[in-house]
């Protein structure tokens, strides 16, 4: 089927099989590989991209069914020469992630959830933070890399 | 080394692969974009033991973009099984119609689309001749044999049975461990390019030339054929160590087509197509006098394995050597049923077996009556009980005094329900932590401009262990630059040579290496700069001589910029390499790392000293007095491991690790169905690891210390050591909690009802 | 995953039309497709294979409110769970139906999964969404169940039968059932109907392969849940094995409506525990009337209980079960309303 995607602003055109997902359209398609595969069964969260702001997962969304909305995806955050989002730049200072694998997953959970007003409390964004799996478990840091974007965001 | 140059090493570094990280850019194996790709779906086996009597490929092979299907009958000669790295021998795959386990790889199918190979897998009909399988432990069928001495060795001092007959206190218990998986997030894939003979391989691995040289092998090419590129790793902990089978057969998917072939393998396949750590069971007996110190201690073990191999993890190598003991008695049982062969997952020996030597030891506390804490200190050794010889350092007590402190641990009432927060009884238990100080031979070649850049060049792994920026740290530091002007290049068999990135040898075997390499270059420029008769440093002592903010520099204060040091050695840039080979290895053990098997001088078998990471962990538990919901609001945990070279990754390792030790004590466990000897809950919804709620506060002390003799650096490794007590710690803060002993894991609702 | 047609469906009718068009006897029913959080987990692993999806996604406009007034709360159903599990009237008055949501999957899956999606989940029984195991009646009528002598932990131990153990495994839905919701429901040959929500799921018997009374084509519109003196005290008590982003062991939905300590009336549901969602009259009975204090919650919870039946591993079940009830109905009478 032919379709357009909007990605990170700029519109796509492709042909893909029905049963694609927008996750391997992204990843075999686009080339835009932060978007990471780890189960393909909304178990993980590490393919989370935000659906016209809101965090969603790119496994359990057609391709076809992401015509008309703006997806933005990690690559979308800070282009090569620009400077981090303030999201990423507290992930950095904060060592949020070791393999970093599952981290464009969070790191866009994770803007969602300051936009979504869950990171009022640290108990808060440990919840709301529950979706994304991280193996090697950088929780803690993860939890205090949110705290610290969070006012950056709210000023943005 | 001369003095002075101790600046970088140890100062908390950001990561210097972080901007690629945290903006997608990082390429994984997963995400190495190549041409043109076919798409392979695995088929796996159904039935855990019994033979394929035949394939019904018709419907599979008319699936619209069906590019080929390999089973045992087109492709079975074509390679020969991967050698594990222990163990011995291991199961098939494609090579015959052999059915070793439940999940076993028994045909691929590759199409132009994803799509259309997962679809013709599913349709792929296969006739069995089953044969009822064993599943586990106590299965009919299952056979077990006493482990042989060879790789592992058992601990024979004194007389532990007669010791113990005398005690006046004993424990004399069984435990048991659950089978676990590692699921890294990024899944198991492998993506194969051929270019005429070569070979190029993307896979997400912990030993790049362990993949090529094994490959090779199976294949029958040669190794220099194969190029293996694995540049950032989506986690790993053990299960990328060792080749897998699923490598060969994507390589002759690929050549058979002549098409670059993609494999991304489901979750659950994940758990039968790479190793696991098997269950365990225990028999602990331990003797002490009235006062706590132990004379007797016998660790009795059994584990399972597949039906082939030999492979086990003996973890009674540490406990035979935690505390001093006049008398102890190890053996080791292996148990061979119909499943897949298991392999290195964090801390392999460990985690299982310091399980029920520190639970044991929180039983004999209670017996005595007597502080979990005073009772390590009573037993407290500088002498490793198991062969006489001396720990090169050893910091428990440290440990657990400043955790403990930091825990405050010295106000806990060791009455067990004595301590209750509304319908939540409160626990609080603690454990050591031990775990060899490893290392293995590395290669490397290090670059230096007269710019002052330099490049590290080493087939060195990044697993989230922050290799990158160790790597960078040491050079930096060697050479007297800023961090930001060492570029790092690993993860691919094309650089010299590093061996496996496990075991907690990594640090230390990569970093002694570039080190090594550096003070080459240090070398060279020092005897150039003193033996001319023009220069700032003519006739000065080249040993005194230090590189240091961008130049050569003499105690006194003499300096010479690098670019006139440089320009009396070479005309452009300078590169060295240097090959470390540590203490205890043979000479060829670097050649073993260029063929890609494993060597490792480790801990506990070091002839001139034991050398071991300590250290001391502290949970509170909360069980819910109605429904038994277990949660862990804190842990403590501290560590002794010499020379932290990078302390801002090493505390992430620490606290990782601790939180892999609440999940394996409470969540984490693979259900096999007994029957059907298969896997099943094998998927992240119901194999349970830690989410971001389960640990709010999570805290790790890097305890000083310096051990000159463990290794130049002084480095001992802590990838592993984070995770080793926690399984005993939440279970004895369980006890403290409910007044329940439980001995087998995970600690689940059912259990405190 | 076999390919399928797709359709995007512009309303009700369009979507209603197009689902009848898209049937034929001797092949799987066509699939409404709104979040595909459960749709399209089930086709990936193969044990779904619709010919046809039809995206109901243009129809949240006409069924994606969500209203609460005197009678009650109207919820569309294709609101997204995040939106009712946010809702200031719903996290007032009916905070059982919040909770119930917020403490299920996680919010990625919250922000695309719809109520009524989220109402038809399937079950988590892996002996069912692994094709490659041979027996389950669910998935090939007929054929066993490898579940009663397997791997049980999770599943049901109420309204079970011989041919099937499977729980049904959501949170929201057994709120739905113990407050007496009824459904709302359109059909391809015209018209609409209202069923009690109890009503709308099946209990497995012989036949488990057929899990609701929806007609072919149907489509739920709405759920209405009636307004009581009970729904403001209530609660959602969630026993799970992790803290966050895990299915309930065990579940419990208490809503009370108290005079001084008595109960004058209680809808209780219970959650993880059962092959459909549970409403348990039993133990509302149970406690109609009486002083709810730890020795009546106690014979509630027995009453709830009385018809369990367990296959080894689930052997915990039933008492798990009812010390969830005893918690939920001791902090439900605790509430400040």
């Amino acid at each position: 089927m032919d379709i357009r995607l909007t990605v990170n602003g700029t519109e796509h055109a492709l042909s893909v099989d029905v049963r694609t997902t927008l996750l391997d359209a992204l990843r075999e398609r686009l080339e835009l590989t932060g978007t990471k595969k780890g189960c393909d069964l909304g178990q993980c969260g590490a393919c989370t991209v935000l659906m016209d702001g809101r965090r969603v997962l790119a496994c359990f969304t057609l391709a076809v069914a992401a015509e008309g909305a703006a997806i933005t995806t990690i690559e979308g955050l800070a282009g090569d020469d620009e400077p981090l989002h303030p999201m990423q730049q507290a992930f950095l200072e904060n060592d949020a992630y070791q393999c970093g694998y599952c981290t464009p997953g969070q790191i866009m959970s994770a803007i969602a959830c300051v936009q979504e007003g869950y990171a009022e409390t640290d108990e808060q964004i440990r919840e709301y933070m529950s979706g994304n799996l991280c193996r090697c478990a950088a929780y803690p840091k993860i939890v205090a890399a949110i705290r610290q974007a969070r006012p950056l965001l709210e000023n943005r | 080394m001369p003095d002075g140059t101790q600046t970088m090493i140890g100062q908390p570094a950001l990561r210097i692969d972080g901007r690629a990280k945290l903006t997608g850019r990082a390429r994984y194996a997963s995400d190495e974009v190549v041409p043109n790709p076919a798409h392979a779906f695995l088929v796996t086996s159904s039935i855990a033991r019994g033979r394929i009597r035949g394939f019904h490929l018709d419907q599979a092979r008319a699936v619209p973009g069906v590019l080929d299907i390999l089973t045992h009958e087109n492709v079975g000669g074509e390679a020969e099984k991967p050698k594990p790295m222990a163990g011995g021998d291991t199961t098939s795959t494609l090579e015959s119609d052999r059915v070793w386990h439940d999940g076993q790889i028994i045909a691929v199918v590759v199409a132009d689309s994803f799509e259309a190979a997962r679809e013709a897998a599913h349709k792929v009909r296969v006739d069995y001749e089953a044969e009822r399988p064993s599943a586990t432990f106590g299965s009919p069928g299952a056979e077990e044999e006493v482990r042989k001495a060879g790789e592992h060795k058992d601990y024979h001092v004194g007389d532990a049975e007669a010791a113990f007959a005398a005690a006046p206190f004993k424990v004399d218990a069984r435990y048991g461990t659950p089978t676990q998986h590692h699921n890294p997030i990024e899944l198991f894939t492998t993506t194969c390019v051929w270019n005429g003979s070569k070979l190029t391989v993307y896979e997400p691995s912990q030993f790049v030339y362990g993949l090529r040289g094994n490959l090779a092998q199976q294949l029958h090419i040669e190794p220099g054929d194969i190029h293996v590129i694995s540049r950032y790793v989506g986690g790993a902990f053990g299960s990328r160590g060792g080749i897998t089978a699923r490598t060969a057969w994507i390589a002759i998917a690929a050549r058979r087509l002549g098409r670059p072939v993609r494999l991304v393998p489901t979750r659950d396949q994940g758990f039968t197509i790479v190793t696991y750590r098997a269950e365990t069971r225990h028999h602990i007996q331990l003797g002490a006098t009235s006062d706590g110190r132990l004379t007797a201690l016998r660790h009795e073990g059994w584990e399972v394995t597949s039906r082939p191999s030999q492979y086990n993890v003996s973890g009674t190598e540490t406990t035979a050597r935690v505390y001093a003991c006049p008398n102890i008695l190890t053996k080791v049982n292996i148990v061979h049923a119909d499943r897949n062969t298991p392999g290195f997952m964090r801390a392999p020996p460990e985690t299982p077996y310091m399980f029920p030597l520190e639970v044991a030891m929180d039983e004999l506390a209670v017996a005595l009556g007597m502080d979990p804490v005073e009772l390590r200190r009573v037993n407290d050794t500088m002498r490793d009980p198991a062969t006489g010889l001396e720990y090169s350092s050893r910091s428990l007590m440290e440990c657990y005094d400043q955790a403990g402190a930091r825990f405050g641990w010295k106000s806990r009432d060791p009455a067990p329900r004595s301590m209750r927060d509304g319908d939540w009884l409160v626990g609080w238990g603690c454990a050591s932590a031990a775990y060899p100080a490893n290392i293995g031979p590395a290669a490397v070649r290090v670059t230096l401009t007269p710019e002052g850049r330099a490049r590290v060049q080493i087939a060195a792994h990044d697993i989230g262990t922050g290799a990158y920026t160790v790597l960078a740290i040491t050079a930096a530091e060697r050479l007297g630059l800023p961090i930001e002007h060492v570029t790092v290049e690993l993860g691919g068999s094309e650089l010299p040579a590093a061996g496996l990135a496990a075991g907690s040898s990594h640090t230390a075997g990569i970093c002694n290496a570039v080190a090594k390499a550096c003070e080459e270059i240090r070398q060279k420029l020092a005897l150039a700069a003193v033996v001319t008769n023009d220069g700032a440093l003519s006739g000065q002592d080249a040993s005194a001589l230090v590189l240091r903010e961008g130049a050569l520099r003499s105690p006194a204060g003499a300096k010479e910029d690098l670019r006139a040091a440089l320009s009396r050695v070479t005309g452009g840039v300078l590169e060295v390499y240097a090959e470390n080979i540590p203490q205890g290895l043979p000479r060829e053990s670097i050649g073993k790392a260029y063929a890609g098997q494993m060597s490792m001088s480790r801990g506990h078998s070091r002839q001139d000293a034991t050398t071991y990471t300590f250290g001391a962990q502290f949970v509170e538990v909360r069980v819910h007095s109605r429904t038994g919901e277990v949660r862990v609001p804190r842990a403590v945990g501290a560590f002794a491991a010499g020379t932290i070279v990078n302390p801002l990754t090493a505390h992430s390792q620490c606290i990782g690790g601790m939180i892999w030790g609440i999940g394996a004590a409470l969540h984490e466990a693979t259900e096999i169905d007994p029957n059907a000897a298969r896997y099943v809950n094998d998927n992240l919804s119901e194999y349970l690891i830690p989410v971001n709620a389960d640990v709010p506060q999570v805290e790790a002390i890097l305890v000083p210390e310096r051990d000159d003799r463990v290794n130049p650096l002084g480095i001992k490794g802590l990838g592993e050591i984070g995770i080793v007590g926690m399984n005993a710690a939440v279970c004895n803060a369980v006890w403290h909690a409910t007044g329940r002993r439980i001995r087998e894991l995970p600690i689940r609702i059912e259990d405190l009802l | 995953m076999r390919p399928f047609d797709y359709e995007p469906a512009g309303g009700t009718e369009a979507a209603l039309a197009a689902s009848a068009r898209h049937a034929a006897p001797d092949a799987p029913p066509p699939q409404y497709l709104a979040g595909g959080t459960n749709l399209l987990d089930l086709m990936k692993i193969g044990v779904m294979h619709p010919p046809a999806l039809i995206n109901i996604g243009a129809l949240r406009g006409a069924h994606g409110g969500i209203e609460a007034d005197a009678s009650g709360l109207r919820l569309g159903a294709l609101a997204h769970m995040a939106e009712a599990a946010e809702h200031p009237a719903i996290l007032s008055d009916y905070p059982a139906i919040a909770q119930s949501l917020q403490q299920a999957a996680n919010q990625q899956l919250r922000n695309m999964a719809t109520l009524a999606g989220n109402v038809l989940q399937r079950t988590r029984c892996n002996y069912f969404r692994d094709p490659s195991w041979d027996a389950c009646n669910k998935r090939r009528p007929g054929s066993g169940c490898a579940a009663k002598e397997g791997v049980n932990r999770l599943l049901a131990v109420l309204g079970v039968s011989e041919a099937c153990i499977a729980s049904y495994p959501g949170d929201f839905a057994n709120v739905l059932a113990a407050f007496g919701a009824e459904v709302g429901l359109a059909s391809p040959e015209g018209g609409s109907r209202r069923i009690p929500f109890e009503d709308l799921h099946r209990l497995p018997g012989d036949t488990p392969q057929i899990e609701t009374n929806l007609r072919p084509g149907e489509l739920i519109t709405d759920f209405h849940v009636p307004a009581g003196p009970w729904t403001g005290r209530s609660l959602y008590l969630k026993v799970r094995d992790r803290a966050s982003f895990a299915f309930a062991v065990a579940s419990a939905v208490v809503a009370l409506d108290l005079a001084g300590g008595t109960v004058r009336e209680a809808r209780i549901g219970l959650g993880g525990l059962a092959a459909k969602p549970w409403r348990s009259h039993e133990a509302e009975a149970a406690l109609r009337g009486r002083r709810l204090d730890e020795s009546t919650a106690q014979e509630a919870a027995e009453a709830a209980f009385a018809g369990a039946v367990t296959h080894g591993e689930n052997d915990f079940k039933p008492e798990l079960g009812r010390r969830t009830l005893v918690r939920a109905l001791l902090e439900a009478a605790e509430m400040e309303v």
